[in-house]
């Protein structure tokens, strides 16, 4: 049996279906039920229902042998788990952007008062390291387009699939950090111990992506 | 002035319960160290900046700090370096190989993970000056009985060899993609991997082999796998010194508990062949690692081959208490009511000549305040020694009989 950490959502129904098709029933993931775990022992699955921030912890203790996680949480994450395979669902792009009334087309154009918020502190705050920017990071917890908006911040670092809520609230994406998408990641140890059925799962996910 | 209770993060207390369990697996440790015949050392806890930074700890993790004279002084963050600095300083004339073994603690400014503790406990030991596979082999052999004496259930030692990989990126002429590849090997971003390795101006073979490196672990039938996957020499030549090893763990009586991996990357500036960890199911993180560092001797203006391991002490005792081998905290103890004292301390004396841990009432107790205190204690007996015979009470916890 192996235990896998996964999110609620709208990117939980895309796994779903990949596990669907790669012959893993997991049809309990999609019953309406307030279980925190639930099993499929069809497939010899453990589902572990967490928040999306919290699966790389799960995974790196090992409470769960794998987990499902987007690429942007899992950077942000700083954990040490084994990164197996590319989803390629939830794809989105983590950006810099600025209000365009600011004028400004370059991240090396803002200057040492500039404050950036973001829900991601850790990959912005070395991307501005790695170009030598001095920026101050504002940690926000949601609707990061609001900072600039309201003057708490002159930029933001945030993810964005289509970039129309960036437009709507007057904002220019000036650089691009990362592309993300979801990704299957495993406890380091679990690899080891668990290695053939991990590697049974993982070919046969990889067959139907 | 307000009192401060609180410690900083990453330290803590053991209390006599844990202390005890701690010294009793340091002294399991020491034992077979011991039976191996590794001499133990003690080195200090400070030194020079840059003697530690010589090693395999890298500068962030160090706590530094200034000596009176204005010198940048370390608190030690692994031991190796050490007892290599050690070697080359004192022991340059003596016949070799070298064993020698250590219990300490070290310290590390990491940020605060898993399993890791700013300050915590390594029991090793370092086979200094022999080359050989049989000294790899000794070195791995004696990880396992050491594991294996501490009462750890259910665990295995993979062993891998750096200069497989090495041998594999020597064909790759970019050293920023070869350093990308060990990376993405290292944090085993396998997502990553793929990407790199398709920029990468390898040849098709060595790109295969590259991305089914994880893979290539198990029992012997990985050797012959791995030799034939490369025909690089020096990947081959790696293949063949684990094959060699895995002989001579065979010869050990311990290759069952060995998984070869040839997946296993560690730090190339630092491990020079075999590499070795230890982990169990039941812990998310290695109980322990090592691996031969022939080239670190030559920082210290020497050159001296070596190999070794270290085992996290509160590794093992979580892993222990995971799978139910915590022991039971039994007390072979009296406690001494003293109504004549002369007679009541000739009694304590004789107790403990006799191996019993004694202590003597020193509070004037009466006989039920006494049981009360041994019964939450978990005390044994009570004597109560007068002019006459002493009075032996066995201290029953639940009705005080």
């Amino acid at each position: 049996m192996l235990s896998i950490a996964v999110s609620k959502g709208r990117l939980l129904d895309s796994f779903i279906e990949i596990l669907e098709k790669s012959q893993y029933p997991c049809a309990v993931l999609q019953e309406e039920t307030r279980k925190l775990v639930v099993e499929s022992p069809q497939a010899g699955l453990r589902f572990i229902l967490a928040k999306p921030a919290d699966v790389p912890t799960y995974v790196e203790y090992g409470a769960a042998d794998l987990g499902v996680v987007g690429k942007d949480t899992l950077a942000e994450s700083q954990k040490n788990v084994a990164e197996l395979v590319d989803l390629k669902y939830g794809r989105c792009t983590m950006i810099v952007a600025v209000p365009e009334a600011l004028g400004i087309k370059d991240v090396a154009q803002l200057d040492f008062n500039s404050r950036v918020a973001s829900k991601y502190p850790h990959i912005a705050t070395e991307f501005f390291h790695n170009r030598g920017i001095q920026v101050e990071v504002i940690p926000l917890h949601g609707s990061i387009e609001l900072g600039p908006l309201i003057g708490l911040s002159e930029a933001i670092v945030d993810i964005t699939e289509t970039g129309r809520t960036l437009v709507e609230n007057g904002l220019m994406i000036i650089d691009e950090i990362m592309e993300s998408t979801s990704r299957l990641v495993a406890n380091r140890v679990s690899l080891k111990v668990k290695r053939t059925e991990i590697n049974r799962l993982v070919q046969a996910i990889e067959g139907v992506l | 002035m307000t009192m401060k209770l609180q410690t900083p993060r990453g330290v803590k207390d053991f209390l006599p319960e844990e202390t005890r369990w701690k010294l009793e697996l340091e002294n399991k440790l020491r034992q077979v160290f011991g039976q191996w015949a590794y001499e133990e050392v003690v080195t200090p806890t400070f030194e020079l900046y840059d003697t530690l930074n010589l090693g395999d700890g890298t500068s962030d993790e160090m706590y530094r700090f200034l000596g009176r004279n204005g010198e940048l002084l370390a608190l030690r963050s692994e031991i190796t370096t050490q007892i290599v600095r050690m070697v080359a300083t004192r022991f340059q004339a003596d016949p070799k190989p070298l064993r020698l073994s250590y219990h300490a603690n070290v310290f590390r400014h990491d940020d605060v993970q898993v399993g890791f503790q700013r300050e915590f406990y390594q029991a090793g030991v370092e086979l200094i000056g022999s080359d050989t596979p049989a000294a790899d082999g000794e070195a791995i052999a004696l990880a396992i009985r050491s594991i294996q004496a501490v009462g750890v259930q259910d665990f295995r030692v993979d062993i891998g060899q750096v200069q497989y990989f090495h041998g594999l990126m020597s064909e790759c002429q970019c050293p920023q993609i070869s350093d990308q590849v060990r990376q993405a090997l290292l944090h085993q971003d396998y997502v990553g991997l793929k990407q790199i390795i398709q920029q990468a101006d390898l040849d098709r073979e060595t790109k295969n082999l590259l991305l089914k490196l994880p893979s290539l672990r198990g029992g012997d039938e990985v050797l012959k796998k791995a030799y034939a996957a490369t025909k690089n020499k020096v990947a081959q030549a790696a293949v063949d010194n684990i094959r060699d090893i895995y002989r001579l763990l065979e010869a050990h009586g311990v290759a069952d508990a060995v998984q070869i991996d040839f997946g296993m990357v560690k730090s190339l500036e630092y491990y020079t062949g075999m590499v070795m960890e230890g982990y169990t199911p039941n812990l998310g993180f290695s109980l322990g690692g090592g691996g031969r560092y022939n080239s670190l001797s030559a920082r210290f203006g020497t050159n001296i081959p070596a190999v070794g391991f270290a085992l996290g002490l509160e590794r093992l005792m979580l892993v222990l208490e995971r799978q139910g081998l915590k022991p039971a905290p039994a007390k072979q103890s009296y406690l001494v009511l003293p109504k004549n004292w002369v007679k009541a301390l000739a009694y304590a004396s004789k107790q403990r000549a006799n191996g019993y841990q004694v202590e003597v009432d020193v509070q004037g107790l009466s006989f039920n305040e006494g049981l009360r205190y041994a019964q939450a204690k978990q005390i044994a007996w009570i004597a109560t020694v007068g002019d006459d015979e002493p009075q032996i009470v066995a201290v029953c916890a639940e009705n005080g009989e």
